[in-house]
This record gives C-alpha cells, structure tokens and sequence, in this order.
C-alpha cells in the first residue's frame, strides 16, 4: 500500500502509484482454516466418493438446515441452478411469469428465463431498497406462476408481508436470501419464509463453499424433488422419475463450506468491527450515507453500502472509476436495475422509477476478509481527499474528457477472482 | 476360482469381494498432493471467478488436445447446453437413444425437441446409416455420442453432417484422451463436450470442458458460462453460472499429471477382463471402437443369452452378489425414460438396436479401485457362472 495522496496528480487514475497493490473486492472471500478443510476432505477421501451426495455434502445439508431451523436442505452446484430448479417445481402450471424485483442480483432474469419462464419486475420501497407487499401486488396477474422475493444486501425486505400476500393471492413464494443467510426478520430466522429459500456459497458469500447454492424448505415433497431434479432425476440405479440436470455440489465443495461455517462466528465477529470502523470514519464526510444495519435483529454485517447524495462533488461513476483504479473495487449497487438490461430473453415490466432511482445513487464499498480495519481508515482518508480536492479533481476529470476516461477501465479484467 | 454351484454367493457360498468393487473411474490425487492444492488455494485467497489453476488447466487442455479453444464448465450437462445455446440451435436436435441421459436432458433445458437415432450393434455408436434411418424435417443438429472409450466414425459423421447441412458437436463424456485415426477426440465437430466427473478419467468431481476450434463460438460460449474469463463482452441469449471452481481445477491438474498412468492401469484391467473371458460362448467384451488408442473409461459385456446360459440380467446379479457393482448402463434407453418417452412415444419399439443393447449389455468395473487381478477374478466368475448356469438361472431370475 502506498503513502497518502499529496496531489491530485497522486490518483491512480491520473498516473499515481495505486493504494491498495492487491485489490480490495466487495466479497466476502472469508478463508477457511485449512485443516478444517482438510480434515472434512478426509472424510469423502476415505471413502472414495467424490460426488453424488457424498457423506461430506449429507453433513453440509444437515448442518445448515439446522441452522435455518427447517425440516430440509438441498445443496446444488450453484444458487443459479438451484433457484431455476425450484421454479421449475414451485411455478403454477400453465402460467408464463415470475415477479421478482427489479433491484436485485444481476442474473436473476437469466435464472427465470432458464426455467422457460418470463421475468415480470417490480420496484421496491425507497427506505428499505426492497421489495415489499405493496410494490408487488401491482405484478401480480392471471399469468403469474411465482414471486421470487428477493432480500437486499443490507436489512432484510418484509417477508411476513410477502408471505401474506402470498397466502391472499395463492402465488407461491420462493426467496433468494443470497445477500441474508445471517439474519433475521422480526426475530423468525431467515430460510423459515415462503415456501423455500435459496442461498449461495459462492466465495464471495459468507460461506466460501467456492461455488455452491443450496435451497432450505419444511416442504419434504419439494426437497425430495430438489434432490431429483439435481441429480438427473435419478432415484435408483436404473430409475429416471422426472426431468433433471447436473446441479450436484461436489464434495469438495461441501467440504469448504463446512469449514467456513466453522468460522462464521469469529467473520461475524470481524464483519462487524469493519462495519463499525465504516460507520464512525465515515461520519462527517459530506454526501456518503451508510445504510444502517438494524440493531434489533441478527446480522452478518458483511455488506457496506452507502449512498452518494448531492453534497457528494462527484458523480456515482466517476466515484467509482477513481476507486477502482486506487484497487478499492467498490461497485454501483444493482445497477443498470434489472429492467434497464438488454436481454434477449423476454423480459416485462412497467415503470419503476424507485429502481431506476436507487441503481443510479448507491455504492457498495469494499468489506470482507480482504479489507483490513486499517485500510478502511486509508479508504476513507482517501473519500476525504477526493473531497479536499473536489475542483481540481473535477478539472483533470474534464480535460481527460470525463466519464470517456474510465469507459474502458474494467475492475473485472484488473482482478476477476475479487471483483 | 468357484468350482462349483453352491460356492456362488447367490447360492449361499462366500462372497468373491469383501469390498465391493465400483464401475467408474473413481481417480483422485494422492492425499499429499491434494492437500498442498488445497493449502494453496487458501493462501493465495483465490477460489473461483477463473482463478490462476482455471486458467492452467484450460492451457493445459489446449496444449494435451491440440485444439484452440478449451473452455471449462460445472458440469459436462451445463456444457452440452452451452453448446446448443451456442450454436442458436433450434427445432430438434438428433441423438442417440443409447446414452446417459443427460445428453438428453441438456437439449430439453436449451428448449430442443429430441429426435432419437438407434446406434449399430456392433460398436454401439451412432453410424450415417442409423441417423439417415432417423433423420426428419426440423433437425438442424446432430449430437453423437462418443461411447465407452471408443469413438464413432468422425469422418463419416463429418460427411453425413454436411451432407443434411445440420450442425454436429459431440458428446464426449466418456472419451477424454482417446485417440482416433483423424487425431484426438477434441477437435472433431463445431464443438466436443468431455465429462470431468468423478467416474471419468480425468476428474475434477464434478466438471467438464468444451473444446472447439471455432474461435466465435468459443468466446459466445465464455460468455454465456460466467462474466468471468471473457476475453470480449458479447450480446448472448443468456449468462448462466457454469464456473468451473480453483478447487475442481486442481483436482483436475492433478488427474492430467497422471494421465498417462491411469490409462495404462485400466487398459491392464481390461486385458485382464480380455484373457479371462476371450471365447466364452455368448459372452464379448466390447473392444473400443475406431480408435487408435482409447482410456478404456469402460468395460462392456455384452451377454447373449442363448449362447452364455443366463441374461444378463442374471449374470448381473450373480455378480453384484459376489461384491461386483456391475451398471447396466443404458437401462432403460432414454427414449423409454421421464419425459421422453411421453413427450415422443414414437420411438417406442423403433429403435431395435438401442433396445436390444438395453437389455443385454452392463459395465463390469474398472478404474483406480479395481485391480488386474481382481479383473481376472470377475472374468473367472463369469466363465463360472456359464459353466454352472443351469444351476444359478434359478436363483437368480
């Protein structure tokens, strides 16, 4: 890491030595102890079973329904194929769309449309930056099949709202709880909603499993189902039951994730100080607004998302390109919305202009293992230096043609293992 | 060796195998070598979004395969769909009947309809002469199967495939390493998808690998698999997660490394298989076919029942009796499984071949968990088996 900036002339951007040599991503990317993962390897190694629901990944499934307090769980290669999966099994037959918010995961139109349905999407409240009952009835029609509620990064959406709305209109509920493995909602633990949850253990999430998803249910014909439908549809050995593909997760995999759970409680534990650390620096800097977490229920603190207001003296994407090129990967939050993407699936919608709002105002700032408490004090010293240096910043913006400068500038290509 | 009836554990005798001996290739890295991967893995903080063993491996598989474009996946399934995806195919899609059926079940996921084509009965592919017996309007692709470790007959398929102007692209799940006249399976199609799972020759656990020479293609395919390793952002029908791990990619680094010795450990199996079975009545061992060198990912018996004594169906489990997990891969054939064989019933007793194959053909085991000698020792139960067959058709069906 280099010294603070002097100059203008300092910033990565404009030629100066970079701040943070490895670059710091927006992921989690939490390290499992070694020899927990060695040990749990040990189990699959043994035993020669490698794959197929092997005893490592039997563990992983009951440990985690456990610890979501449901009857089941079911692992897959990744969330992706375990959401579409759950569609694909949840959706009303004959019906043709899924409402999910436009402000969600970026892939969350290709998950729909990988289960042939049609994603129909909905804004979201602008306090919570989620969804709620109200934003979603609006989608609901004689073609939906299923609302695909979806938590944002920070605080949970109201579930228990979603879920009566669910029971007044007789949509399935199934929620992507990507960004919430952690947390509660009015006390009642996430994974308990709807009528399944989906989690990702990708690296990035807070179960490196380094690639993974898994669906949590009470619904025992929907897991046994999962289960199939994971596995080719394969109940017995010379048995096909019903349409499957490959989602299993391998038992290495299962193996890390079962590790990183083991030390969940010490990155809660860390999550939380740089939460903290973001919270307090960030206090006094003019136009940087971090969303709070709510202190009333149970959180992984993982995420640090802030929005850029007016006082803020640059734009969101000059914000960033500035960031990025320092190796602090912090990354516009959900944006373009889903809605605003090309696609050439189908997509519908009608205007959400609180989407539009919000995907054009926040910023997820680094966090994670990566990001020690020290360089959050050398991120924010370097907010406060784009402040103190507003004009001249702007000015060498402009004659290096503004935005044209970082159109071509992409963190992905820089680090794509932490972006 | 069993001389007699009675000493058959179907009839009560002791078991031949007091571990059960697996099909499937079941190769994994010595404990030390997976360990230091996984160690430094962890220490260089890097698990997945085409990390620096992703990248080896892909070199490495272009470099082993002579192709120009090997693209990782999650799985081989995920890979066929990309493929299709891809080539923007639409309409049907041909293939074989006699296959595992996630070839199928890939083109269902891309939204194909699935014509079925029967395959010989001697190597078991798909040849021009059983896909011009299937070929029908809407078929813009065709999907061979390389099997078993052998191969079809590429040129042939090749010509065939210009000729009806459809595209081809196999599936390769089984023929990682297998060499053919024209060169090494890889290269051969628009595209070949191999399979990395835990029961093929190269493992990664789960995974597989796309491989064309189709510059285009390729980069429309790493664009459809993840965001990451793009080498140009493309407008494609959709991005999907089929990342390939650094976790898998070690495993499978490892399995390349020893390659070679893997190879030469199943092909001294399956000579054993061949001695202990060369010119029993109703009994052929499938030797792989149009290959110049094959992994012998499997071995195949295929049981004549008139001839040997017994079906195989009794013969199966004579032996799974005696601790021998013989598969009868493909039981039943695709076209008879959910959802096919509702969603087409018109192949229902047109594909003779595929039928026939389903009913009298099982893998015995081969692979890292099963030595030559115990191969010698499967084959002698099967010559004891024949030899008492009156005996043991009666207890076992």
């Amino acid at each position: 890491m280099t010294g603070a900036k002097q100059s203008v002339d300092d910033l990565a951007l404009f030629g100066g030595p970079v701040t943070f040599g490895a670059p710091r991503s927006i992921g989690s990317l939490a390290d499992p102890d070694p020899e927990k993962v060695l040990e749990y390897s040990r189990i699959f190694y043994d035993r020669h079973w490698y794959t197929n629901n092997g005893p490592v990944n039997q563990m992983l499934e009951a440990r985690l329904a456990e610890w979501h307090q449901t009857e089941r769980c079911v692992t897959f290669a990744s969330a992706f194929w375990g959401i579409s999966l759950a569609i694909r099994h949840l959706a009303l037959p004959g019906r043709t769309e899924v409402v999910t918010p436009s402000l969600t995961y970026r892939r969350m139109g290709e998950i729909i449309a990988s289960a042939g349905m049609i994603p129909r999407y909905c804004d979201v409240d602008p306090d919570t930056l989620a969804q709620t009952a109200e934003t979603t009835a609006p989608c609901i029609t004689e073609e939906t099949a299923l609302v695909l509620g979806a938590h944002p990064t920070v605080n949970c959406c109201d579930a228990a709202g979603l879920e009566r709305l669910a029971a007044q209109s007789g949509i399935p509920l199934l929620f992507d709880s990507v960004e919430s493995a952690f947390e509660t909602v009015g006390g009642r633990r996430v994974g308990t909603f709807g009528r399944a949850e989906a989690f990702s253990i990708h690296a990035t999430k807070l179960i490196n499993g380094f690639e993974g998803g898994y669906i949590v249910t009470d619904d025992h014909e929907l897991a046994g189902s999962l289960a199939l439908m994971r596995g080719f549809g394969i109940r017995s050995e010379d048995e096909v039951v019903s349409f499957g593909i490959n989602a299993k997760l391998n038992e290495v995999h299962a193996a890390m994730a079962l590790a990183s759970l083991d030390g969940l409680p010490d990155l809660v534990e860390r999550n939380r100080a740089r939460y903290v650390a973001y919270r307090d620096r960030l206090d006094g800097l003019p136009g940087i607004v971090p969303r709070e977490f709510d202190p009333a229920e149970q959180t992984s603190f993982k995420n640090v998302l802030v929005r850029l207001d007016d006082d803020w003296p640059f734009s969101r994407d000059d914000t960033l390109a500035i960031l990025q090129a320092e190796g602090a990967l912090a990354r516009p939050y959900y944006s373009p919305a889903l809605h605003e993407h090309k696609t050439e699936f189908e997509t519908r919608f009608s205007h959400l202009p609180i989407a539009e709002r919000v995907s054009r105002q926040f910023v997820l700032l680094p966090c994670g293992d990566q990001m020690g408490l020290g360089d959050i004090d050398v991120l924010v010293d370097l907010l406060h230096f784009m402040v103190d240096n507003a004009r001249p910043i702007a000015d060498e913006l402009a004659r290096m043609g503004g935005l044209e400068i970082h159109t071509g500038y992409d963190p992905v290509a820089v680090n794509p293992a932490k972006a | 060796m069993k001389t007699s009836a009675t000493e058959f554990s179907i009839l009560g005798g002791s078991r031949e195998f007091h571990t059960e001996l697996p099909v499937g290739q079941l190769y994994f890295p010595a404990w030390e070598r997976y360990e230091q991967a996984m160690r430094g893995i962890i220490e260089r903080r890097y698990y997945t979004n085409h990390g620096p063993l992703v990248k080896e491996l892909e070199a490495r598989l272009e470099d082993f395969l002579h192709v120009r474009n090997a693209v990782t996946v999650s799985n081989a399934t995920i890979g066929l769909y990309l493929v299709e995806l891809g080539l923007g195919l639409k309409g049907r899609i041909m293939m074989p009947s006699f296959s595992f059926i996630a070839t199928a079940q890939a083109a269902v996921l891309a939204g194909l309809d699935v014509t079925f084509c029967d395959v010989d009965p001697s190597t078991h592919q798909v040849t021009p002469a059983t896909a011009d017996r299937a070929v029908e309007a809407g078929v813009s692709a065709i999907c061979p199967v390389n099997l078993w470790g052998g191969s079809t007959d590429i040129g042939a398929l090749t010509d065939w495939a210009n000729d009806h102007e459809v595209a081809l692209f196999f599936d390769s799940a089984h023929g990682f390493g297998v060499e053919t006249r024209a060169g090494k399976l890889g290269t051969f199609g628009r595209a070949e998808v191999f399979s990395f799972h835990a029961t093929k020759v190269l493992s990664a656990t789960e995974g597989g690998c796309i491989c064309t020479e189709d510059d285009d293609l390729a980069e429309r395919i790493r664009n459809m698999r993840s965001n990451y390793g793009i080498r140009r952002p493309l407008q494609v029908p959709l991005t999907v997660n089929a990342r390939m791990s650094e976790g898998q990619a070690a495993v499978a680094i490892a399995g390349l490394d020893e390659l070679g010795e893997r190879i030469a450990h199943n092909r001294a199996v399956f000579d054993a298989y061949r001695s202990a079975v060369s010119g029993l009545p109703g009994i052929r061992l499938l030797e792989p076919s149009n290959t110049t060198w094959s992994n012998y990912q499997s071995a195949v018996l295929q049981v004549s029942e008139d001839e040997y004594g017994m079906s195989r169906n009794s013969l199966w489990s004579v032996l799974r009796a005696e601790g021998v997990l013989a598969r009868r891969y493909f039981k039943p054939g695709i076209h008879r499984s959910v959802p096919f064989e509702e969603r087409y019933p018109q192949y229902l007793n047109h594909l003779p071949t595929t039928d026939q194959l389903c009913d009298t053909v099982m893998q015995l085991p081969i692979g890292s968990l099963v030595t030559s000698d115990d191969a010698g020792r499967i084959g002698q139960l099967v010559v004891g088996a024949h030899q008492h067959a009156d005996a043991l058709r009666a207890h076992a069906g």
